[in-house]
């Protein structure tokens, strides 16, 4: 713990004075202005150690073959039996496919809707008709995934709004069961995705573009430039570095394309597109019948250090083409 | 400046301190000991302060808040409740009980059994030790299908294909024995009653298939073949009760017919084609119109939930009012088999003794000793008559006789979702009783009670059962009468196969074939080329090696026989 306080306390003071290293004296000067700054961090690295550190333990089960009531000492040590298990597992590999799948669509779109979204908004002259939209597209975001799913759900089954208009415009004669059909399964998540959180996603890169020097747009304005020329050659560049970090952020979470939509709106006709590494996670390990928390833990793992390579790779691209990076 | 850098630092600490505390439960004033129950199935909760949990409270001084499934699935709920500790005072674990034992989490009833009369006398030293776990003791005891002394069942409480009174009704109340004859009537009641008075559109036959509920699905080829509902597996009986075969249902010609059947009702749009993506809500709402005419399930997986909505008045289209249930849309059940004259067994008699899960008290239970005897309590016949009949003169009268009956607003009452959730309280997954009440003049429960049963009844539901000289629920499926639990000493064979765990061959084969019927049926009912898709499906389903399970079902099978021969049972001559 002293540790921790005297390296978080060296950060602050380097970010200050930018001075290498400091004489006792000078610390003790440093620590006695900044006291408050150190106590409010201290708590965020007690909070981290006990929520995302301390959890890390439970690692320790994916290599027993781990027994609710002998507890982690107790129970028997399989090596990397559970980790065969998953990869000779189909079910396994078909789970981490759709998530892929899914986790990338969703990112894709997710970020191009939401930056077009961003500009189309930002060009908007009225002031009150774009407060009254953005209002609008962003209130999808507080809706939990089970009243999303719901709506979805009952939009697109036989009797819903989706098959009605489409009867009524004599499109098909007979109601199409798009929840049936594996290959809509993908596109109906991203577009959920995309309707609940557009607006949301939206607002960061607003804010971001205007923070945009207005001199560059009236420069540009003096050169010439036509509305179209300014979004791209004044907006885009402007809004990159937050681009890029999203990105970068937002790639280690592509594995984490879900859980509830999947799982709430799955069935099983279309079980062999719809489960996802979460599902499979919570059918071996929670799931009452099965109850292999050590094979829940395993893919966890796995989960985990796939999104970690991610990170540091396109972390390392970006550091090499010279952009915005993480760290 | 000082002010803020204190208030900083408090605001720091109180962070840091909220995240260690966690909030301690209470106990509420008169000495009333509130406990908590969680039971791994849907229901409905009790509205705060409901009128006999308080009195049912005072006279035993415990008050239990139920819960239930919120969207998951009981595996899943009970897992997640392991995994977190947080356990309830009382559970009933459905198919993961198992895993509540197995993780030591409950406590064992034998010290209480000998202490609390009420509860020992539910079973026999026999039946008691059917609910034995590997270390020899007792964590819990059903609490369904018991009778007090004899069977007086009126209900169908297990599978059937079930069907409107109305359509029956329409067609002069025909005898309907095959599947064939049921679609007939049920397409040709949709094509000529395409709208209830509402305007709401008729399905002529929707099938549950979500989770473990897909049996509505899965299981009827078991039952069409005439044998009672082992769950698993068809126990063949051809060679004497002695020498029980276990058969796989799965894989037999009239699983393929069934099957085929199906794919050719929803060809012709007679099946409900949302069929296989409905959830147990929307297929509950569905049911709740009064718009499906036919279903395949067991009793108390939809009744129940239908009973209020079917009991409300509704609007009609044009202004006036109607009720679905005197409309005719109550369902009866019908003991349809492969081919007609055949005999069935949809109904069992007698008791059915599921060992696999029941209510038990946790370990997370403060006071167990008064846990028991608070179980103990709610079976005086004074506390279940409150539970089930409800407070006298409000809920039900007593004649010179000393016979109790409801008048037509009680009934009215009961049946209203409301009124139960502020009103009733029966603690519906704790020890109960059915039969003939202990002052040998009534009934258990009110549906038992002849007179009542037979009054509850809308009137066209009565005509029905009248029509087909049927005095009950029982009687309309027209079961061969075998008594099951002496007939045949393994059965219920499903205690066994819903806790069967992935560690053995057979367990992971039960997993497997599973999860490929799971995908695989409701894709061959809507499949454009039946013989293609079912070949595909019987591939798939012989690539999880179900004779690995199969000779496991046969051990158990073996086991409970001799079980039952050890303790004196030979087969009926």
């Amino acid at each position: 713990m002293e540790n921790t306080t005297t390296t978080s306390t060296k950060k602050v003071v380097e970010a200050d004075v930018k001075k290498p290293r400091l004489t006792a004296a000078e610390f003790t000067k440093e620590f006695k202005r900044q006291w408050v700054l150190v106590a409010i961090s201290v708590a965020y690295v007690i909070y981290g150690i006990i929520f995302y550190y301390l959890p890390l333990v439970g690692w320790l089960m994916a290599f027993q073959n781990f027994v609710y009531a002998d507890g982690l000492t107790g129970s028997k040590w399989v090596g990397l039996d559970k980790f065969k298990f998953l990869f000779s597992d189909k079910t396994f590999i078909m789970v981490i496919r759709n998530t892929f799948a899914m986790g990338v669509l969703n990112l894709v779109f997710s970020t191009v809707f939401a930056i077009g979204f961003a500009i189309l908004l930002n060009e908007v002259r009225n002031k009150y008709f774009k407060k009254t939209i953005q209002t609008i597209s962003y209130l999808p975001h507080f809706l939990s995934w089970i009243i999303v799913v719901a709506i979805v759900h009952d939009a697109l089954t036989s009797t819903g709004v989706i098959n009605e208009i489409l009867m009524t415009l004599k499109i098909v004669d007979k109601p199409y069961p798009f929840l049936q059909k594996e290959g809509w399964f993908w596109p109906i998540v991203t577009f959920s995705h995309l309707w609940k959180e557009t607006g949301w996603n939206a607002i960061i890169y607003l804010a971001a573009i205007t923070s945009i020097d207005p001199c560059l747009y009236e420069s540009a304005s003096i050169d010439g430039a036509g509305r179209f020329q300014k979004i791209k050659y004044v907006t885009l560049p402007g809004i990159r570095p937050t681009i890029m970090i999203l990105l970068l952020m937002n790639l280690g979470n592509v594995l984490n394309a879900g859980f509830e939509i999947q799982y709430l709106l799955g069935n099983d006709l279309v079980r062999d597109v719809s489960r996802t590494i979460d599902i499979y996670i919570l059918d071996w390990a929670l799931d009452g019948r099965n109850m292999d928390y050590s094979l829940g833990t395993a893919a966890g793992i796995f989960k985990t250090v796939v999104a970690m390579t991610f990170i540091i790779v396109s972390n390392y691209i970006a550091k090499k083409r010279g952009d915005e990076r993480l760290f | 400046m000082k002010t803020k850098k204190i208030v900083s630092l408090v605001l720091a600490s109180m962070l840091v301190v909220s995240s260690f505390t966690a909030c301690a439960g209470g106990k509420s004033g008169n000495g009333i000991v509130d406990m908590t129950m969680f039971a791994a199935m849907a229901g409905k909760e009790k509205d705060e302060g409901n009128e006999i949990k308080e009195l049912i409270a005072q006279k035993t001084g415990v008050r239990v808040k139920e819960s239930w499934l919120t969207g998951q699935n009981a595996g899943e709920a009970i897992g997640s409740i392991i995994a977190s500790g947080k356990l309830p005072d009382f559970i009933d674990g459905g198919d993961g009980s198992i895993q509540l034992y197995q993780n030591k989490l409950l406590v064992a009833w034998d010290p209480y059994l000998e202490k609390y009369p009420n509860l020992k006398e539910m079973y026999t030293a026999e039946e008691w030790d059917k609910f034995r776990q590997d270390d020899g003791k007792i964590y819990w005891a059903n609490v369904f299908g018991n009778h007090y002394k004899d069977d007086t069942t009126t209900g169908h409480n297990g599978e059937a294909f079930w069907i409107q009174a109305r359509v029956l009704e329409a067609y002069g109340y025909p005898k309907i024995e095959t599947l064939d004859q049921y679609f007939e009537i049920l397409e040709k009641y949709a094509k000529e009653n395409p709208t209830l008075p509402n305007g709401t559109k008729v399905i002529p036959y929707t099938c549950l298939c979500e989770d473990w509920k897909y049996y509505c699905l899965e299981n009827a080829p078991m039952f069409l073949d005439g044998y009672p509902n082992d769950g698993c597996v068809i126990v063949n009986i051809d060679e004497g009760a002695d020498k029980p075969k276990v058969v796989d249902y799965n894989t037999t010609d009239t699983a393929k017919a069934y099957f085929k059947k199906l794919n050719e009702e929803y060809a012709k749009g007679n099946i409900d084609p949302d069929f296989a993506v409905q959830t147990y809500d929307e297929y509950i709402s569905k049911l709740s119109t009064g718009a499906v005419l036919g279903l395949c399930d067991q009793y108390w997986d939809f009744a129940y939930n239908i009973m209020g909505p079917f009991a409300s008045p509704l609007k009609a289209s044009d202004g006036s009012q109607f009720r679905l249930d005197e409309l005719g849309c109550d369902y009866v059940p019908l003991g349809l088999t492969a081919k007609a004259g055949m005999e069935n067994q949809w109904h069992s008699y007698g008791d059915e003794l599921n060992n696999a899960s029941g209510c038990a008290v946790t370990t997370a239970c403060k006071d167990p000793e008064l846990a028991f005897k608070f179980l103990n309590s709610l079976l005086d016949q004074e506390i279940h008559d409150l539970r089930f009949w409800g407070v006298k003169d409000v809920d039900y009268k007593v004649d010179d006789k000393g016979c109790y009956y409801r008048t037509e607003e009680m009934r009215e009452n009961w049946k209203s979702d409301s009124y139960k959730a502020k009103h009733s309280c029966e603690y519906s997954y704790m020890p109960q009783w059915m039969g003939m009440s202990k002052d040998g003049k009534n009934y258990m429960q009110p549906a038992e009670q002849p007179a009542e049963f037979l009054a509850g009844l809308a009137a066209p539901l009565k005509k029905c059962f009248e029509a087909y000289g049927a005095g009950n629920y029982a009687d309309m499926v027209g079961s061969k009468y075998v008594v099951t639990e002496t007939a045949l000493p393994w059965y219920p064979l499903w205690s066994w196969s819903n806790g069967v765990s992935t560690d053995t061959p057979g367990g992971t084969a039960w997993k497997k074939m599973g999860e490929v019927k799971h995908k695989w049926l409701p894709a061959i009912v809507i499949s454009k080329d039946f013989e293609a898709d079912w070949a595909a499906y019987m591939d798939a389903y012989k690539g999880c090696n179900p004779q690995d399970f199969l000779t496991e079902a046969q051990a158990e099978v073996d086991a409970r026989l001799k079980t039952a021969q050890s303790h004196g049972w030979k087969p009926a001559a």
